[in-house]
């Protein structure tokens, strides 16, 4: 923790507040800046704050008794301490994943791997997501040596389970000791951890923290203050947001800032998602117009690009990295492109909530897992042995700093050293009030699809009746086929 | 003598095809128990699917414009560069150039120079001070497939020239000499011997192209992200095909769309014998 | 005029080919900013650094491999079956050119992507996925119906008086084939050869498909790969096109005399 970005780190800590209750979610603290040096069992004055996201960090909680002590921080579903990888026995598997831009940082993890346990073998099938998420399910079904697979959260891990493919692994020692609790929702269906999420995203606007401070600009609170902002930037010259309207994907991270404060409560929304999956209620309804109404508003303040439905990923990637615009809609993990782009930029980004709205506030921001790992049901034990032996070595502390550093991005994993700046600078994100990625709630690709198609098309400047009326009636038909 | 073809016809192209009838009939996900439906598949898609109609009309669109500007800028540059001169050789070899990038090449150049902040075209647009064309070229539904069919022409009317080249070079030169002799105008020379002498070349030129038109699937994919572009306005059969498949786990629906496609392509190639078949056997 | 004219759209079209090609010669050269915002520029330095970086992690050469071993496999396969075929169509010298002619026609009207899952499956219990001969079986299968197609018209073309003549000496059929139609058809089979070769070289739906693994992915399968890696920077994914397309530019510059050069020597003009 020798970087730059420590000091951003350590001068975000005391400004958070998080309750023990979410103590899952824990504000990291700076021993050294410290006043009071945190002793296990020893008293604390601040509630929520902590040493880190360490199986050895402590929080200050109040104990049974009332007062606030020092206590050990549970990230993990047990207390006790994270345990070394599992022995494989020898053979070898397919390891199949979607991810091209880890295929290095992959290759180097299984090259320690395989020169500590000789005669396993591990071989990397890679695809691009479309493809991946379009054949790799009916192909890894057809291939039992595909003994350990990733999948998006979601729609297609959702996809994966209902075809039996994935193996109940709740009651490894790893699983429960290694890994962030709450960081395995995603991977878990009734009860049964299924996949273990890997990553640890951010989907919340990344700011360039230069311009920023060079245009003396507050954070907008509210969506009043959101088009006022999006007003001023854009008098100054800038692209206000850098969203990419023509890679759906992406485009859709900011519905996730914008459904996450639009209904009364976190049940009341995932409630109102699941009924749009069904078909329950469609587009037109007042929930659903009320986040499109959302877009119409930032639309007519200029936040978004011209042209907005023809910028692609890689052109939005450029408008924030070139500086022509100061916030990048997308999340954490675009950080490594952007840092590619300019290598400037390193150390120069950080994260913003984004609040739609002017009333109730329930989240401020957005978190994900994903990137789930399973081991294949299908696959003979022998190769579901070297499979869960390779997840539960990526799952310790330093495998995973490997993993995380190099591919900028916080992982789900206990005692992780971040070295990587822009990771540090954004650690402190994990303290805030964060709810995890809503949009995935829509489990029917195609309604999800459509979902998002019809908020493009509104920013692209259609009429928003129009489009909620004729998006709801293919969303309609789908269901029907 | 037509055994081995036969053969592998058989088993690697009509038994699979013919297994679409059975999947068509049924609602299933290609991993659990398929569900028989009878023909539900079949009026679900005429009678209660609006993007099946809007993909029909978005690959006639499609298929109509490039067969017909490929057709025709092939002929012409064929007719161009007929004789084996240094400088037509060297053209034929640059204009066939595109076509042996593969469509992965072709679609991330052309998505880089559509792209409308930074992409080359409206860059050159801009500089002509012709701003008005500076459109938002893949992202607008209005100009989408049209991008996409000008990528697409530009892709292959090479290839289609050379085959011309290779038909009109069969044309006996005594045909042209003796038009020459009635003096005929080059129109005329064109109207009454090319044409005409070229018409077997023009039916296979127009039937592989407009196959290649139902085939532009990689390209569509790679231009638009995946997505069959805003608003599904470049959506084609191959690609609703895909993702009905792929996307949307719907393997019965899709076979139900892969039949329709076959009637439509059936219906397109019938239309060109009558049009120019008719003609040519005159 | 009509020279005008021609000098007008040749140019033209040459121009739209250049230029573009251009962009991504000097793309492969530029840093991200430059290939950006002054495209048509020549770098301010020249670097390797894009084409360092590629092959440094890159297995772009076996791929290339594998892409020049499949498709010249399979154009060649396809070549010998479609034209075997052909001569059967267009003489109609058994019942199964007649059969065969049927089946093809509605074999064109077929596209190939609607086999995806059947063939998916049925080459499983073939053990032919991920097998160079399964890829190139598919290959030459699916690109029959348009390769008898291209043959049978001109084979149709060539006179009749000519195969009728050497009937009359008794020749079998196959022998009429082979010193007859074979050396006539030549212009056709070149130009069928250039027209499977392109189609086999770009295809990718079927690798997509049936080659998971790397050491045995085909270009454009690697090529996407890519894609997935570089996709926000287009002078990467520029300098893979470039490192994809040359040897083929060059092997393509080389074939085009020989194709040309069959053209003008073809039987038929003789």
């Amino acid at each position: 923790m020798k970087t730059k970005g420590h000091k951003a780190f350590a001068s975000l800590r005391a400004g958070v507040v998080a309750t023990v209750a979410a103590a899952l979610v824990i504000t990291p603290l700076a021993v050294a800046n410290s006043a009071e040096v945190p002793t296990f069992g020893k008293k604390c004055t601040t509630e929520g704050v902590s040493t880190g996201t360490s199986s050895k960090s402590l929080v200050c909680a109040a104990s049974s008794g009332g007062k606030l002590t020092w206590q050990r921080v549970r990230l993990a579903a047990t207390n006790a301490n994270p345990v070394a990888a599992l022995t494989p026995p020898k053979g070898s598997i397919e390891f199949w994943h979607y991810r091209p831009e880890d295929k290095a940082h992959f290759e180097l993890i299984i090259s320690n791997y395989e020169a500590r346990y000789p005669g396993t073998k591990i071989t990397q099938v890679i695809k691009t997501t479309t493809d991946y998420n379009a054949t790799a399910r009916v192909q890894i079904l057809a291939n039992p040596r595909a003994a350990l697979f990733a999948t998006a959260r979601g729609s297609i891990f959702n996809d994966f389970v209902n075809s039996g493919l994935t193996l109940n692994i709740s009651n490894q020692r790893f699983v429960k000791q290694n890994l962030v609790s709450k960081g395995l929702t995603a991977g878990t269906v009734d009860g049964k951890v299924l996949g273990v999420p890997y990553h640890y995203l951010f989907n919340n606007p990344v700011y360039n923290t230069e311009i920023w401070a060079k245009e003396k600009w507050a954070f907008p609170k509210n969506l009043t203050q959101w088009t006022a902002w999006c007003k001023d930037a854009k008098a100054k010259g800038y692209v206000p947001l850098a969203w990419p309207g023509a890679t759906r994907g992406q485009a859709a991270q900011i519905s996730n800032s914008a459904l996450m404060n639009s209904a009364a409560s976190y049940a009341d929304l995932s409630k109102n998602l699941e009924d749009l999956n069904s078909g329950k209620i469609d587009l037109t309804s007042p929930w659903f117009k009320g986040v499109a109404d959302i877009y119409v508003k930032l639309r007519q303040a200029g936040c978004f690009p011209d042209n907005p439905t023809g910028v692609t990923e890689a052109s939005a990637l450029n408008l924030f990295a070139t500086g022509k615009s100061p916030i990048l809609p997308t999340g954490t993990f675009s950080m490594g492109a952007v840092k590619a782009l300019n290598p400037e930029l390193g150390g120069k980004m950080n994260l913003m909530s984004m609040v739609l709205t002017d009333g109730k506030v329930i989240a401020e921001g957005i978190m994900n897992n994903t990137f789930n790992l399973s081991v294949n049901a299908k696959s003979s034990s022998t190769n579901q042995k070297i499979a869960l032996s390779f997840l539960s070595y990526l799952a310790t502390g330093p495998v995973a700093a490997i993993y995380g550093n190099a591919t900028t991005q916080h992982v789900n994993v206990l005692d992780v050293e971040y070295t990587n700046v822009d990771l540090l600078n954004t650690s402190p994100f994990q303290g805030k009030n964060t709810m995890l990625a809503p949009r995935f709630l829509i489990l029917n690709t195609a309604v999800s699809d459509l979902t998002q198609d019809a908020l493009i098309q509104i920013v692209g400047g259609k009429n928003t009746d129009e489009v909620l009326a004729d998006f709801s009636k293919q969303i309609k038909q789908k269901l029907a086929g | 003598m037509g055994l081995p073809a036969l053969l592998l016809f058989l088993a690697f192209y009509l038994y699979p095809a013919l297994q679409n009838l059975q999947f068509a009939t049924r609602r299933w996900d290609g991993i659990t128990e398929p569900e028989f439906v009878g023909f539900r598949n079949f009026t679900n898609l005429l009678t209660n699917d609006d993007l099946f109609y809007k993909t029909l009309g978005n690959n006639l669109e499609f298929t109509f414009l490039v067969v017909i500007f490929q057709t025709i800028f092939a002929l012409l540059f064929a007719v161009y560069l007929v004789n084996n001169s240094k400088v037509n050789i060297a053209l034929r070899t640059l204009y066939f150039f595109p076509t042996i990038l593969s469509s992965v090449s072709v679609g991330m150049i052309w998505l880089f120079l559509y792209d409308p902040n930074f992409g080359a075209l409206n860059l050159f647009f801009n500089k002509l001070g012709l701003n008005s064309f500076a459109l938002n070229w893949l992202g607008d539904e209005k100009s989408a497939l049209y991008a996409i069919a000008f990528t697409q022409v530009w892709f292959h009317t090479g290839q289609m020239m050379v085959v011309y080249i290779a038909g009109l070079q069969q044309i006996p030169k005594e045909l042209y000499e003796a038009a020459e002799v009635d003096g005929a105008s080059r129109w005329k020379q064109f109207r009454n011997v090319t044409w005409p002498m070229a018409m077997p070349t023009t039916l296979v030129v127009m039937a592989y192209t407009t196959i290649q038109s139902f085939r532009a699937f990689d390209l569509i994919m790679v231009m638009t992200n995946s997505t069959a572009g805003p608003n599904n306005s470049t959506n084609i059969f191959s690609t609703l095909i895909y993702l009905t498949l792929f996307n949307e786990l719907r393997l019965g629906y899709a076979a139900a769309q892969t039949i329709f496609m076959v009637i439509v392509m059936i219906l397109i190639t019938w239309l060109q014998r009558q049009t120019f078949g008719k003609r040519y056997e005159k | 005029m009509y020279k005008v004219s021609r000098v007008i759209a040749l140019v033209t079209f040459a121009a739209m080919i250049l230029v573009p090609s251009l962009i991504v010669v000097l793309g492969s050269f530029k840093t991200d900013a430059e290939v950006y915002n002054k495209p048509l520029s020549l770098p301010e330095t020249w670097s390797l650094g894009n084409y360092s970086r590629l092959l440094s992690d890159s297995d772009l050469d076996i791929s290339f491999r594998n892409s020049v071993l499949v498709t010249v496999s399979s154009v060649i396969l396809t070549l010998i079956f479609a034209s075997l075929a052909s001569f059967a169509i267009a003489r109609m010298i058994t019942v199964s050119g007649k059969v065969l002619a049927g089946l093809f026609a509605l074999g064109l009207a077929i596209p190939a992507q609607i086999n995806l899952v059947p063939i998916y499956y049925i080459f499983r219990d073939l053990g032919l996925t991920n097998s160079y001969i399964g890829l190139i079986l598919i290959n030459v299968t699916t690109t029959l119906p348009i390769s008898i197609f291209i043959l049978s018209a001109f084979f149709k073309q060539v006179s009749k008086e000519m195969y009728e003549a050497s009937e009359v000496d008794g020749a079998s059929p196959l022998r009429i084939y082979r010193s007859i139609a074979l050396p006539l058809s030549k212009p056709a089979m070149g130009a069928t050869a250039i027209f499977l070769f392109v189609i086999n070289w770009n295809d990718l739906l079927w690798p997509l498909l049936l080659i998971q693994e790397s050491e045995k992915k085909t270009l454009p399968l690697a090529m996407l790969a890519y894609r997935g890696e570089y996709f926000v920077s287009f002078s990467m994914l520029f300098t893979a096109v470039m490192v994809a397309s040359l040897p083929m530019v060059i092997m393509y510059l080389f074939m085009q005399r020989s194709f040309i050069a069959g053209l003008t020597a073809g039987a038929v003009k003789g």
